[in-house]
Formats: structure tokens, C-alpha cells, sequence
């Protein structure tokens, strides 16, 4: 184990048990084993009242057992955990939500056709006689919602991302919440909206509100928390009840638990390279694109709020989102319309990844070999019968290639991690051995080596002369990854960034202006 | 990544018997079909030493053929994700156009029985269409169609039931070959063919594809409502071959043909592991789950159950299975 080498300066304030009452919730030596298998052991934390808490850790380090435990969803093979310094034994779900305790998860609980203000309320309706009061359902949400910004009688199917998060938030603080447990709740949310939902959580947490908050993200972490833990393989890797002394490099070595050499992209000009792939005059919703050539080698980074036509522009070239006019050639060709339907994509060469693994991305319950397959069964076959020597031969490489941590190519996808999930998409679309590819968000949800795991593939497969399109809104990611920016604003790109202007702070700027 | 921390971990023997014993128990569970088949067929046996005789183990292989072409037709919708309730309604009525083809319309009777398989493949061909284009939930749209075709089969048949087949057609349900039936082997053949399909093909692979995910498989190239029209035509045709073949068996097309097999069909595959979610289920299980209600039917009939009882008895010797089932995959899935 590397854990005992381990930088550990920072953790010596976690391990310092105070009195036991300023902690809103302290878990003790907590161990979970699943036969031979230790998927926690022995992790103990202290969680200050009013604290806004870090956890942090790769796909599969036990962020989601131990807040599983946390919430009551599983129980602990030892170890206890105390709430106010009462200990809580055998709680389900149920015990912990009176207890106090509510796990907010990714997807939020939300149902569309009702009020916001009937969500709110869900399960709780105040009644009478067992018929609800609707009046005074109206004013105890009218009340809770006051300074969210959200109106309580519109339809929950029409907030926004960010809406949809507070809501849930709030519901778990209506329900007696007093330690409110955030897995990844920025995912999909733009920069302005994520900076609304931490004055949100800042100003709940001045109220009292105690947040355990899981992020990929080290400045997120970093801006937000004040206190952290790290996991790594199932055990306390460090922490710090001093968040502001961590630096983003000591987080990303106590999630790793080695130095983390971050990816970048040697940036060069392809002004010499012949254009691979152009675009001409794509209409669709959302997207109004005169031209844009892409270079052979080259990586081009598309940016932009929702609805400026970044993402909506790359599902339009896939032939996802119907296109109303526009052409694409390739290698200075004369150029046809756009492919109507994925299907004559990938014939034509263009491959897309989507930003959404588990909605469009993976068949779940299929393996990993089936997932690789998927999209190449059809030119790969004789007759209509798959062939299986080569799709096996096919499968075992790009299960070796890129990494994808499982027993074997037959593991069933639904049981892998974000990342290795990731890492399947991109076999599969890989394996159609595209001219164009297109990434939308190819490092969402998955953690930070990961994530330069991924980004080395698409820059090692750039070199072999394919094109590539990466939608991001993760500036860090187009600053390390691509050759140009291309910032979009009302459909069509409004600016272009090269060479050394690829910066953070002036992406930004101009996504946001 | 260092990985190697499970190496180091305290040695749980007790752990270990228990995994044994899980999956002991989930093989049993997950074979609880075939086991159950075994446990009823010697339990009818030890009832009525008829049961377990040659000439009776014949009889459960003809009366499964029929039902074993629906469970099959079925079952490829229920694999996309989607259900198909018009398929005894479309044999019925695609068999008495098959009869009245040869009878009323003079026919050469194997171009009358294409012709009922044929109007049964585009009715399923249609039913695909209104389901993917239109949209039409499955549910409510072959629902519709059910209804339709019943009422078209009582129009047809003026309520009378049809008995003028010629020689050829009723062939294949009464040939035997030294006593044993033919009409099985078509089942047999169908099951192969079907097994063939869905393992070894691109479309078989599309197939489960679609059913699991069809938004991912969507973007993955996949032609989505492709591959469900032409699993609702497969659908068609083998309820159009399943009409051929009750018809030719029984001899005789009645004005409600085929309406008795409904919930046997549905419940054949879904009791063989077809998910009704879509995507999961081969035709091995779908075989299980057709023999079992075939031996359950058969079993009750000739044992001395008073026959007021044989509908209750044999609800619930289903209603344990799918319950074990449920408890497989709550459990030990």
C-alpha cells in the first residue's frame, strides 16, 4: 500500500475527536465487506454542525457505500455511526430521514406534471381527515420557496437544472433535514447557475444546515467546502478541516495517492495540415452555421451556454437532431447534406459519443464485448450473422487499450464505474474507426485520472490523422485538450481562440458575455 | 492505480460458505422452470400412471407446438421493449382466411395456407408501423387490433365454425411416424430458427439492443423502429404458421378461434425469463415456460381434478413459479 507514504500533514485535525457534540454526524471505523471484499474499511469522520463537508475520491473508492451507509440505504458490516452524538443502530432509509438525514442524489426526484410547490410537499401533504389542505400546502411552500427564486405554482417539468436541484434541497430540509448528503449536484449545471446553487447552500448552511457535499471537481471543492475527506480504495486517504491551505494539486494527489501529471495537449498550428472535414450553412434548432473547417489531426473545442448551439450543432452533424439545411465533406470533397439518422454517420465516417452515458450511451445490462460492438455489428457481418472470432478479437483490443478496469471483456456494463463505462463508449465508438469524432462532454462524472486517461486517447488517435470535436463546458478540459475554441453564441460561432488564448479565465469571459 | 488492497484482507471463511450456499440457491432459483417441470411431470405421474406413458408425453409435445409459436411470437416484442396482444387474435382470424381461400375462393390449398400466413406477417407488419411511426403505444394499439380481428373472424365465420379444410391442409396436424407426431418439429425447427436469430445475427443483436436501451442504441447507429417492425412481422408470421398448424390439427376453424391461448401466451415466455422491460430472455426459457403450462393443462386434465377446479389449481401452480422468479431476481440477481 502506497497509503502509508502517503502526504498526511493535512489530516491530523480529522483524526482529533472533539467533544462530540459541535458534530452534526460522526461515522466510527465503519467497515463494509461484501465476502472477501472490502468495499469500506474501517473509515471514520467527523462532520461539523453547520459545516459544508467535502468527499472526494476516484469511481469506486467507497464515496457511494459510505454515504449509502450514511443514508441507511445499506448497513455497515461494523462500526457506527452517531448523530448528535447519539449513536443510530440498524437504520433504514426510513430512520434516517426522521433522524434527520437525506441523501439528494444526481437525478432529482421530481416529478414534472406537478407543482413545485405539491413537490415540495410530496409525502408530506398536510391533511385533514385524510383530504389534503391545499391552502395550507400553498402557503407553507410559498414560504419555504420565498428567496429561491422559484415560483410555486409553475409545473416542476419547467425549471430549470438548477431549479430542479434547489428544490430538492429543500424538500430534504422541509422534511426535517439537518445533514444533507449532495452527490455530484453541479453535474450539468452551467458556471452562473453553479455559483447560484453555492450562495444557496452557503446561505442554508448559515441557517444551520449541515451539507456533505461529492464532487469530481477540486474547485469546487475547494470554493465551497470548508472541511474534506478523501477516499481511496475503500479506506480515509486524508482530509482537512482547512480547506482554504489545500492547493488543487495536494487534492488530486490525496485522491490518486500518487502525483497526478495532469494531460496537456502539445499545442501546434495546422495551418499547413489539408481540411479533413468542412461545414457548410447547417441549420437546425438552435444552430445557424455559415462554415467551419476542421483540419486533419486537429481538435476543435465547442463551447457555449445551453442553447447556443455548441451541443446542438454536434448532435446535428451525428444526424441526431434532424438538421434543416446544411452539408458536410470530407477531404475537400464536394460535400453531401447531412446524415438524417446515426446509422449513415458512422457509414460516412462521423462518430458521436454522447454527454448522457446512461441515457444514450451504454446498453446497461448487456457486457462490455456486446457494448464495443455495437455500432460496428452491421459492416462487421456476413449475411446479417455477426462474425464472432473477429468481433471477439476486436473487443479484447479495445478492452486492453483503453484500460477498462473489469474481470474480462463479459462483465455486464451495468456493474462497472462511470469512468469504465466512459471508456466502453469510447471503444465503441472507436471500433467504427471514424474520420470525424465527436465528444460531447467526454469527461462528465468521471474522476480525475480517469479523466487524463481519456483525454491521452483522443490526443493519441488525433495523431493518427483523425479529426476531432470536443463539446465541453469544462474550461480546464479545453485548455488541456484542444487546438482551437470555438465559443458559440446564438447558434453560430461567435468567436474562435488559438495558441495561447486558450486560457481559463478568458474562456469564461466569453461564454458568458 | 494501486488495486491490490483486496489481497490484504482478513480471511472470512463463514463469508465464503455463505457465497457457496447463495449460489447454490441461485441456480436452483434461476433453473426453477425446468425444475419445476421435472417436480410436476413426476408428481402427475405418481397421480395417474397415464401421465408418464409414451403415448401422453406425445400428446403434451402436439398441444405445446401451437402454444410454443405463440409463446415465440410473443416474445419478440415483449424483447423490444414493446407487447403484442393481437397474436391469437391474428391466428384465428389469418386461419380462417386461409381456409376460406381454399374453400370459397378455390385455392389449391397450399396457396390458401400462404395466403392466411401472409395476411397474418402484414398484420404484424402493420402493427409495427402504427407503433413506430404513428408512435401508438403497444399496449392500447394491439389491444385495438385484438379486438378488431376477433370481430372480423366472428364476421367471417358467421359464427359457424369452419370445417371444410382439404386433406393437404390437415396434413401436418395428424401425420405421425410410427406413432410419433409431426406437427412438433415445426416448433422444434422455429425455436432453432428463432434461437439462430436472436444469438447469432446482427439483427438478434439489435434486437436486445433496442430492448435495453433504445436511446443508446439509437446513437449507437442502430435503426430503432426498423428493428421493431420487423420483429412485430416475424411476430405475424409465426402466428400465422401457429393458425396453419391449429387449424390443421384440429380440423376445424370455430368462430373464436385461438381467443383461449391469450394469457397462456403472454404468461409462456414471461414464466421462460423474457422480461417485460425488454431485452432479456432466450428461447430456451421460452421453451421451459411453454412446456410447464402445457404439463400444468394436460397434468390437471387427466388427472381426476373435478374440472370446476382445474382453472384455480392451475393459476396457482403459475402464480408460484413467477413468484420464485420474482424472488430470483430480487434476491440473487
Amino acid at each position: 500500500m502506497t497509503g502509508q507514504t502517503m502526504k498526511h500533514e493535512a489530516t491530523d485535525a480529522i483524526t482529533d475527536v472533539g467533544s462530540g457534540t459541535d458534530f452534526a454526524l460522526r461515522v466510527e471505523n465503519v467497515s463494509k465487506s461484501y465476502g472477501a471484499f472490502y468495499a469500506l474499511r474501517s473509515v471514520s469522520l467527523n462532520i461539523r454542525r453547520g459545516s459544508i463537508h467535502g468527499l472526494l475520491g476516484e469511481n469506486g473508492a467507497g464515496k457511494s457505500t459510505l454515504v449509502g451507509i450514511i443514508s441507511g440505504q445499506r448497513t455497515p458490516s461494523s462500526g457506527a455511526i452517531y448523530l448528535d452524538g447519539k449513536e443510530v443502530a440498524n437504520a433504514d432509509v426510513r430512520a434516517m430521514e426522521e433522524a434527520g438525514v437525506f441523501l439528494v442524489t444526481q437525478e432529482p426526484m421530481i416529478i414534472d406534471h406537478i407543482s413545485a410547490a405539491e413537490n415540495l410537499m410530496l409525502g408530506i401533504w398536510p391533511s385533514s381527515g385524510g383530504f389534503v389542505r391545499w391552502g395550507r400546502l400553498k402557503a407553507d411552500a410559498a414560504r419555504m420557496l420565498k428567496g429561491s427564486g422559484i415560483d410555486p405554482d409553475v409545473n416542476a417539468g419547467r425549471l430549470n437544472a438548477v431549479a430542479r436541484r434547489k428544490l430538492n434541497i429543500l424538500r430534504a430540509m422541509f422534511s426535517g433535514g439537518k445533514v444533507i448528503i449532495l452527490d455530484e449536484p453541479t453535474a450539468a449545471l452551467t458556471v452562473p447557475d453553479r455559483r447560484q446553487l453555492f450562495d444557496f447552500m452557503r446561505q442554508l448552511k448559515n441557517d444551520g444546515v449541515t451539507f456533505i457535499f461529492i464532487s469530481h471537481y477540486n474547485d469546487e471543492i475547494l470554493e465551497i467546502c470548508d472541511a474534506v475527506s478523501v477516499l481511496r480504495d475503500g479506506s480515509l486517504a486524508g482530509g482537512s478541516e482547512d480547506v482554504a491551505s489545500l492547493t488543487s494539486e495536494q487534492l488530486s494527489e490525496l485522491v490518486l495517492g500518487r502525483g497526478l501529471v495532469l494531460f496537456q495537449r502539445e499545442r501546434r498550428t495546422f495551418a499547413s495540415e489539408p481540411v479533413a472535414v468542412s461545414l457548410r450553412n447547417v441549420v437546425a434548432h438552435h444552430v445557424d452555421l455559415d462554415e467551419l473547417d476542421i483540419r486533419r489531426g486537429e481538435i476543435v473545442g465547442f463551447t457555449g451556454l445551453p442553447g447556443a448551439g455548441a451541443k446542438e450543432l454536434a448532435r446535428a452533424i451525428f444526424g441526431l437532431n434532424a438538421a434543416r439545411s446544411g452539408t458536410i465533406g470530407f477531404a475537400g470533397d464536394a460535400g453531401q447534406s447531412l446524415p438524417r439518422h446515426p446509422q449513415a454517420a458512422f457509414d460516412r465516417g462521423i462518430a458521436y459519443l454522447s454527454d448522457d452515458r446512461r441515457k444514450d450511451g451504454v446498453v446497461g445490462h448487456l457486457s462490455i464485448a456486446e457494448n464495443i460492438a455495437l455500432s460496428s455489428l452491421g459492416r462487421r457481418a456476413s449475411f446479417g450473422f455477426v462474425q464472432r472470432g473477429q468481433e471477439a478479437s476486436l473487443c479484447d483490443g479495445y478492452f486492453a487499450s483503453m484500460g477498462i478496469r473489469a474481470p474480462n471483456a463479459e462483465a455486464v456494463v451495468n456493474t462497472l464505474s462511470g469512468g469504465n463505462q466512459q471508456k466502453v463508449c469510447l471503444g465503441r465508438v472507436l471500433a467504427t474507426e471514424p474520420r470525424l469524432l465527436i465528444l460531447d462532454e467526454p469527461t462528465r462524472g468521471i474522476d480525475v485520472g480517469v479523466k487524463q486517461d481519456v483525454l491521452r486517447i483522443i490526443d493519441g488517435l488525433s495523431k493518427t490523422g483523425v479529426s476531432v470535436i470536443i463539446v465541453s463546458t469544462d474550461t480546464d478540459e479545453l485548455v488541456r485538450a484542444v487546438d482551437r475554441v470555438c465559443v458559440f453564441r446564438h447558434g453560430a460561432i461567435h468567436e474562435a481562440v488559438t495558441g495561447d488564448d486558450i486560457a481559463t479565465e478568458n474562456l469564461r469571459r466569453l461564454a458568458q458575455a | 492505480m494501486s488495486t491490490v488492497m483486496t489481497t490484504t484482507a482478513p480471511k472470512e471463511t463463514t463469508g465464503q460458505t455463505n457465497v457457496g450456499m447463495h449460489k447454490v440457491v441461485g441456480w436452483i432459483l434461476h433453473n426453477v422452470v425446468w425444475i419445476w417441470l421435472v417436480a410436476l411431470i413426476l408428481g402427475f405421474g405418481m397421480f395417474n400412471e397415464f401421465f408418464l406413458t409414451v403415448m401422453n408425453m406425445q400428446n403434451i409435445m402436439v398441444q405445446a407446438t401451437v402454444l410454443g409459436m405463440l409463446g415465440l411470437a410473443v416474445a419478440l416484442p415483449l424483447l423490444v421493449a414493446e407487447i403484442d396482444l393481437s397474436i391469437p387474435a391474428n391466428l384465428g382470424f389469418s386461419s380462417a382466411i386461409g381456409a376460406l381461400a381454399y374453400s370459397d375462393w378455390g385455392m389449391p390449398w397450399f396457396l390458401a395456407m400462404l395466403v392466411g400466413v401472409g395476411v397474418a406477417t402484414l398484420i404484424g407488419f402493420f402493427n409495427g408501423l402504427c407503433i413506430t411511426k404513428l408512435r401508438m403505444v403497444s399496449l392500447i394499439q394491439t389491444l385495438s387490433m385484438m379486438i378488431i380481428l376477433q370481430g372480423a373472424l366472428l364476421a367471417l365465420t358467421q359464427g359457424k365454425t369452419l370445417t371444410n379444410l382439404s386433406d393437404g391442409y390437415v396434413w401436418i396436424g395428424q401425420a405421425s411416424i410410427d406413432g410419433w407426431p409431426v406437427m412438433p418439429l415445426i416448433l422444434v425447427l422455429a425455436l432453432g430458427l428463432v434461437g439462430i436469430l436472436l444469438k447469432m445475427t446482427v439483427l438478434g443483436r439489435s434486437i436486445y439492443a433496442v430492448g435495453g436501451n433504445p436511446l443508446a442504441s439509437n446513437s449507437a447507429g442502430i435503426r430503432v423502429d426498423r428493428v421493431k417492425i420487423i420483429t412485430y412481422t416475424i411476430a405475424g408470421f409465426l402466428a400465422g404458421v401457429a393458425g396453419f398448424l391449429l387449424a390443421s390439427w384440429q380440423m376445424a376453424i370455430t368462430s373464436n378461434q385461438g381467443s383461449s391461448y391469450l394469457l397462456y401466451a403472454i404468461a409462456a415466455p414471461i414464466i421462460g425469463g423474457v422480461s417485460v422491460f425488454g431485452g432479456r430472455g432466450n428461447v430456451v426459457g421460452i421453451l421451459g415456460g411453454v412446456l410447464l403450462l402445457t404439463v400444468i393443462q394436460v397434468g390437471l386434465a387427466i388427472t381426476n381434478v373435478p374440472s370446476f377446479y382445474v382453472g384455480m389449481i392451475g393459476g396457482f401452480m403459475i402464480f408460484i413459479a413467477v413468484a420464485i422468479d420474482a424472488i430470483r431476481v430480487r434476491y440473487f440477481a
